[in-house]
Order: C-alpha cells, then structure tokens, then sequence
C-alpha cells in the first residue's frame, strides 16, 4: 500500500492503507484530535485497493478490504474514498470485534450513565446521538455501541458520524465548519457528510458508563412512547449484534443482564426537537 | 414402553427469566431459546439427572399446577417433550 494511517477509536487500533493518497489525507484531517494510538499493533487492517487492473489511475475505483472483507462488496469511487476507509473500519468492527458484545446502535452519556439508542438504518437513532452530542451530553458512538461482557459497562466507539440527507443540514446548523467533513454526493446512501466528534467525546474515548436506558426511536410518525416487553428487547438487540452468536455464553449473560437492567422504550417522532423534549423527559423519569 | 425423557446433563441449560418469557442458554450448542409457560415447568421437572416419562412429567406437575383434563394434558406434555427432544434440550434416556 503506498499511503497508511494508523487510528485508535475507541478500544480499537485500525491500520488503514490505501492506493490513493486522497483517502488518507481526508482521515488524517478529521481524526487529527484523536489521541495517537500507543503501540504499534493494529486490531485490524483496513485496505482500499483498486477494483481491477488499471483502476488506480483509469476512473479509480476502490475496492475495500482487510482482515475481514465481503468478497461481492461493490466499488466505490475515489471521490468516496474517505467513506470507503470508514465503511472498511465497520466492516472490521461487524465481523471481527469479540472482546465486546457489538450492538448496532448509538450511544451517549449524561451523569456517568449511559443511553443506548438502537433501530434500523433511517430511524434517526445516528442523527439524535449526534444532535444531544452538541447539547450537553457525551457522544459515545452513532454506530457500535460496545457492551462490556464483565462490568455490563457501555463502552464508546467515537468514529466520525455518518450524517446522511437531510440530517446534514440540521448538524451543520449546530456544530461548527471545521468539525464537518466533506460533502460526498450521491454515494449509494444519498448525500454524507460526516462529523467530528466533540473534543470531550474524543478525549473520555476510553471511559465507559453503566447504561441507564434504551430507546427505539422511530423518525417520521407522530410523537408516541410504547412500553417494549423484555423478551422483545431481547430479541432486537440479537437481531442488533453482529457477533452476540459468536461470543456464545459470555455474550448471553451479558445480553439478558442488560434487557433485565435497563429500561426500554419505543419512540416515535416527527422533528429532531421533539424527539430532544421527549428523550430528555423520558432519561428524568426512566434513568 | 413409553419413552423416558431426560436432560444432558445438570448444567447443560442456563436460564434466564424476562418477564413472561424464559431463555434458556443451551451450553452444548450454543444457541439460545425463548420458551413461554409451560415449558420451563416440563424441563424443571428433568433437573437432578431424572428420566421421566410424559406420564410422570404430568404427574410431577399436576402437584403444583391445575392443568385440567387429563388426556389433554398428557397430549400436550408429550407433544412439547417432543419439540424439546428435536431441539436437543432433553433427550431420550
């Protein structure tokens, strides 16, 4: 690889290496407040390659890989490379992270306590982490949240956030310009932009909390809140985990301690404000 | 002679009650189950090594529960003895 980049999110180390320049520089920029990783030695490798022959230079085209790929993983354009680096950096956390429980949600922390947010791609679950992130909590993840098999403990996982559509314009309302990466247009996503996190979130990347709550938001619909029963929860947060299967029995206790635990709900809402007003009242009357 | 039913082994199964509903963390396999009421009860009757048959299993259980008429209640014992033994969380002693 000519170009590479060494970073730690979180309790991760991930080698990166790319045929490009440009992909590398644009990480480099973005993770520039995250704290060097200590040692050497990556948890994984990360390689954007080109698609084919040619392809470095002939409409390049990036191919990812690494440690763990997916051999029908469609190519991206260079002008994408810096979601291509962090779709790779995913990739390595959904099929090879064991040393936690991996749940597809977001999370964040107020008060040493943590709320966990989980649900389908479009929920909103990205967007309402990322926006309490600027208002006084603390941004743990918009993606993984990372649950500790021996405290139950959440642990953060504070990549770039991923803003898609329309939540674009509601973070760039909030955050300031050089926390916001560059517009890539027409990915197989729509429109992204991602976000640095605040320079709190990054430096506490390494703290974890107990979580306190554990919210199914649902973007779009009229504002409701629904009890969601245990045996439920459970089940969604295995549909939510990638490796709950391969932790085998450390993973189950660590799951049905947490669905005994915390308290669940199904939230719906129609704006970002309404859902703000709504998790701040259910966290004083829940956490 | 009926069949006599029995678990693998004392700790084979570890559970977990939520709510209305039971996982049961199945250690040989590694897969889990979510079971309702009565099937705890069924597999509770199978901890301490015994092997029993749907027969006794009920008896075993009309101690503590009501479960009404005896022919139905024998049919549905046998019939979720059954699934538990497809499922490899008892087995056929």
């Amino acid at each position: 690889m000519n170009h590479g980049l060494t970073l730690k999110i979180g309790p991760a180390t991930f080698r990166i290496g790319s045929a490009w320049r440009q992909p590398v520089d644009a990480l480099a920029r973005l993770y520039a407040d995250y704290p060097p990783p200590a040692d050497a030695i990556a948890d994984f490798t990360v390689r954007l390659e080109p698609a084919g022959p040619f392809r470095r230079w002939v409409r390049p085209s990036i191919f990812i890989t690494g440690d763990h790929g997916l051999a029908d993983a469609a190519p991206m354009s260079l002008g994408h490379g810096l979601l291509a680096a962090e779709m790779g950096m995913n990739l390595q956390m959904a099929l090879g992270w064991r040393r936690h429980l991996l749940l597809h949600a977001s999370s964040v922390e107020k008060d040493g306590r943590a709320l966990v947010m989980t649900g389908e791609s479009g929920s909103g679950k990205s967007t309402l982490a990322a926006q309490l992130g600027e208002r006084g909590w603390r941004l743990m993840g918009d993606e993984f949240a990372l649950l500790d098999l021996e405290t139950g403990a959440i642990l953060p996982f504070p990549r770039l956030v991923s803003l898609k559509n329309r939540a674009i314009d509601v973070l760039a309302a909030e955050a300031p310009p050089e926390r916001m990466g560059p517009m890539l247009a027409g990915t197989a996503k729509g429109d992204i932009r991602h976000l640095v996190p605040r320079r709190d979130a990054i430096g506490r990347m390494g703290e974890g909390a107990q979580p306190a709550m554990l919210l199914f938001p649902r973007f779009g619909h009229e504002a409701d809140v629904r009890s969601v029963g245990q045996g439920e929860v459970f089940m969604r947060l295995t549909q939510a985990s990638t490796n709950y299967v391969a932790l085998g029995e450390p993973g189950f206790a660590a799951l049905s301690g947490f669905v005994r635990n915390v308290p669940a709900r199904a939230i719906d809402f129609p704006s970002g404000e309404e859902a703000i007003a709504l998790v701040e009242r259910l966290w004083e009357e829940l956490a | 002679m009926p069949a006599r039913y029995c678990q693998d082994s004392p700790d084979a199964i570890l559970s977990c009650a939520l709510e209305d509903m039971v996982l049961f963390y199945h250690r040989p396999s590694g897969q889990t189950h979510m079971v309702i009421s009565p099937v705890p009860e069924i597999l509770a009757t199978l901890d301490d090594g015994a092997a029993l048959t749907a027969g006794e299993v009920l008896g075993q259980l009309a101690r503590h529960y009501d479960l009404g008429p005896a022919e139905e209640a024998l049919s549905l014992v046998e019939m979720h003895l059954t699934e538990l033994a497809s499922l490899g969380l008892v087995r056929i002693a």
